[in-house]
């Protein structure tokens, strides 16, 4: 089969898993947080309300799109899309599964494509959606949206340290920046050979880091609804706000699906090498959507933590944890 | 396609590169130094620098320019008006001063200028052009290996320059602030 | 002075991590437990002969409204949302009304009316849903006011016990 043709559907795939993903995430975040309130949740849009996303893309579209006064309409528009593509194109460097054989057609490994740097390529585009924030932020002419752009993407480079620092410690374990070696150097059968276990600190750390990188609960200061509105994207509307959103919940996927990889050995499966790769790909999505519900458990339990807590917690408790586990990594690696 | 890539990506550099000066908003400035940040990592990815083209946008695009729109948006600098030009600016205000950075602009772009014109005798030499290195990432120990241990003088000169870099525009924004009488609102 | 004591906390509290799991599992633990959200067009809302509803008119056994229009009920609204137009019957009660309409955007289910009929013609009913397209589809006439004894009966009796009690 054409190369070509075989990337095309690989890519299709992905995409529409992600962003289908992403629409079922928003239903799972109302359906989670209803049920741990005593609620039902969306129950009206098809059964079990699963059309819901549908109805709310619908609705977006169809509202009025606004441009407040003063603001300065191209970079306006810009930032929602700064926001949601970098965060939709790091998926395309996640392994989730191994080699795929469908239809007698040798699809390769379910991936859209093992860079060698693949954990770079993650971090330097994923570190690109500040600027949807801190843009969209400032271009509202808003002081709510600019308070919020500035606190949001303070918080996300702040985090982004720690959060680079602990993907070294994973990155020197294996010597290797590809995704699909550090998941292949876990998938050795055996549980205790996930990175967890020998870096429970760190994983710890990035999990954490994880949820200030992506602006959530209990980080969540680009929103902050009790003192800025709602944030950088007060003065948004209709797809514009759609696309932040779409932008926030593809951030939270692929930083689950990250969490797993890095840390849980990614699509391994305990006890069994060479799975095929359905049960790999079910694996995969079983260790990423427990991350995924982690998002949305962590958010309807704790509160938000104050700015200067966060900005402590940040720089005076993460960095030095993670460079010291760095550095102790990186010691018994030399000394091994 | 290769060459199309490359024609595309140099010349949203170029255009990108001059709107940084000519942009009346610095937050403009910011966004199209960012882009033409972006379309220099495509000619380095272009050019089989897959790890350069990675560090390039983590570095000056997730890092750096972040802090420059930081600045820029803590400074609070209106885009310039009219008026300005007329001889209020203080760029253009002091001629010695214009006259200075005028000199050292064309030094610049002349060194970079003759920099370009070396290279691209280089450039003529039928060297593995933009085709990617078969072994990819293997030249990443080797870069390492330079960095830490030969040229790591120049590249802890280098971080030292850009800190008093910083040191220096702090002192220069404090400085301004400091001359301007307390309850006016500077344009 | 109010001098507030902060408790000191333990090393567990401080490391945050324990506590955050404690109220983990608490939210977890009520994601499984009975829902309290009622679904309301499926499951009503109770009401009882106490539920002051919308107000109705009571329709004798013979079909016609036990209402004289003597328009105290009128009157006695306090939000003018009464209009009754009388005319002469050759009944035995010798008036009724013509017209008898109710603005339903206007009225506020206070119950004054019922309170002030002399002739038990006029109740507050259970019903409570209230939807429309356009404004004039919300002034009830006769129409849709009429309700026959058997339904408002609850309600007469409850109105009766709390009158007895003057």
């Amino acid at each position: 089969m054409n190369p070509f043709l075989i990337i095309l559907i690989k890519t299709s795939v992905i995409y529409g898993g992600l962003i289908g993903a992403a629409a079922l995430m928003t239903l799972a975040e109302r359906k989670f947080s209803a049920w741990m309130q005593l609620r039902h949740g969306p129950n009206r849009v098809g059964p079990w309300g699963l059309l819901q996303p549908l109805a709310d893309g619908i609705k977006f579209i169809f509202k009025e799109e606004l441009c407040p006064d003063g603001a300065n309409p191209w970079i306006f528009r810009l930032a929602p899309i700064l926001s949601a593509v970098p965060a939709m194109l790091t998926v395309a460097v996640i392994p989730f599964a191994g080699n795929v054989t469908l239809f007698g057609v040798d699809f390769g490994n379910l991936s859209i494509t093992d860079l060698d740097i693949g954990v770079l390529f993650l971090v330097a585009i994923g570190g690109l959606s500040v600027y949807g924030v801190i843009l969209g932020g400032w271009a509202s002419n808003s002081k709510y949206s600019l308070l919020g752009g500035l606190r949001a993407s303070a918080q996300m480079i702040s985090y982004e340290l720690s959060l680079i620092l602990i993907i070294l410690c994973v990155v020197a374990m294996t010597g290797s920046l590809d995704l699909r070696a550090i998941t292949e150097a876990q998938n050795t059968g055996n549980p205790l050979s996930w990175n967890v276990f020998s870096q429970p600190l760190a994983f710890l750390i990035f999990v954490i880091a994880t949820f200030a990188e992506t602006n959530r609960h209990p980080f969540d200061f680009a929103e902050c609804e009790p003192e800025l509105v709602a944030g950088f994207h007060t003065e948004y509307s209709s797809m514009k706000f759609a696309l932040f959103f779409l932008g926030e919940y593809c951030a939270m996927i692929v930083m689950a699906c990250l969490t797993a990889t890095l840390f849980l050995g990614g699509y391994s499966v305990p006890f069994w090498e060479d799975a095929p790769w359905f049960i790999q790909l079910g694996t995969f999505f079983a260790k990423a959507g427990f991350f995924a519900f982690l998002f949305i458990w962590v958010r309807w339990t704790l509160p938000r933590f104050r700015f200067d807590q966060l900005m402590h917690l940040g720089w005076k408790v993460f960095l030095p944890l993670a460079l010291a586990n760095l550095l102790v990594t990186g010691a018994v690696i030399s000394l091994a | 396609m290769v060459d199309l890539l490359f024609y595309v990506a140099a010349l949203v550099a170029v255009l990108t590169a001059v709107g940084v000066v000519l942009a009346r908003n610095p937050v403009i400035s910011v966004v199209s130094l960012l882009t033409c940040f972006g379309s220099l990592a495509v000619i380095y990815l272009l050019a089989g620098f897959q790890f350069l083209a990675a560090i390039q946008i983590l570095v000056y695009g997730g890092a750096i320019m972040v802090l420059f729109l930081f600045v820029v948006m803590l400074l609070n600098l209106g885009g310039l008006s009219p008026e300005d030009e007329d001889g209020d600016d203080p760029l253009f205000h002091d001629r010695r001063r214009s006259a200075g950075g005028l000199a050292v602009a064309v030094a610049l772009g002349s060194a970079s200028l003759i920099g370009i014109l070396r290279g691209a005798r280089h450039l003529a030499e039928p060297a593995n052009g933009y085709a990617l290195p078969d072994e990819g990432f293997d030249a990443l120990p080797a870069l390492a290996e330079a960095m830490f241990t030969r040229y790591s003088l120049p590249f802890e000169a280098a971080s030292v320059l850009l800190l008093a870099t910083t040191v220096g525009v702090m002192v220069l924004a404090k400085r301004q602030r400091a001359v301007t009488p307390a309850g006016e609102k500077r344009p | 002075m109010v001098i507030v004591k902060r408790k000191t906390l333990t090393l567990a509290e401080r490391l945050y991590l324990p506590e955050i799991l404690r109220g983990m599992s608490i939210t977890f633990g009520k994601m499984f437990k009975p829902k309290i959200t009622r679904q309301y067009p499926e499951e009503p809302l109770p009401t009882n002969e106490v539920t002051r509803g919308q107000p109705r008119l009571r329709a004798l056994v013979d079909g016609n409204l036990a209402c004289v229009s003597c328009g105290l009920c009128e009157a006695a609204c306090p939000a003018y949302a009464i209009t009754i137009d009388g005319q002469e019957t050759d009944r035995f009660i010798e008036r009724e009304p013509e017209k008898f309409e109710i603005d339903m955007l206007r009225c506020i289910l206070c119950g004054f009316c019922e309170e002030a009929c002399p002739k038990e013609a006029i109740f507050m009913s259970t019903e409570l849903e209230l939807a429309g397209f356009t404004r004039a589809s919300f002034k009830y006439g006769i129409d849709k006011l009429k309700r026959s004894t058997e339904e408002l009966a609850p309600r007469m009796e409850y109105i009766k016990r709390i009158n007895q009690r003057w």
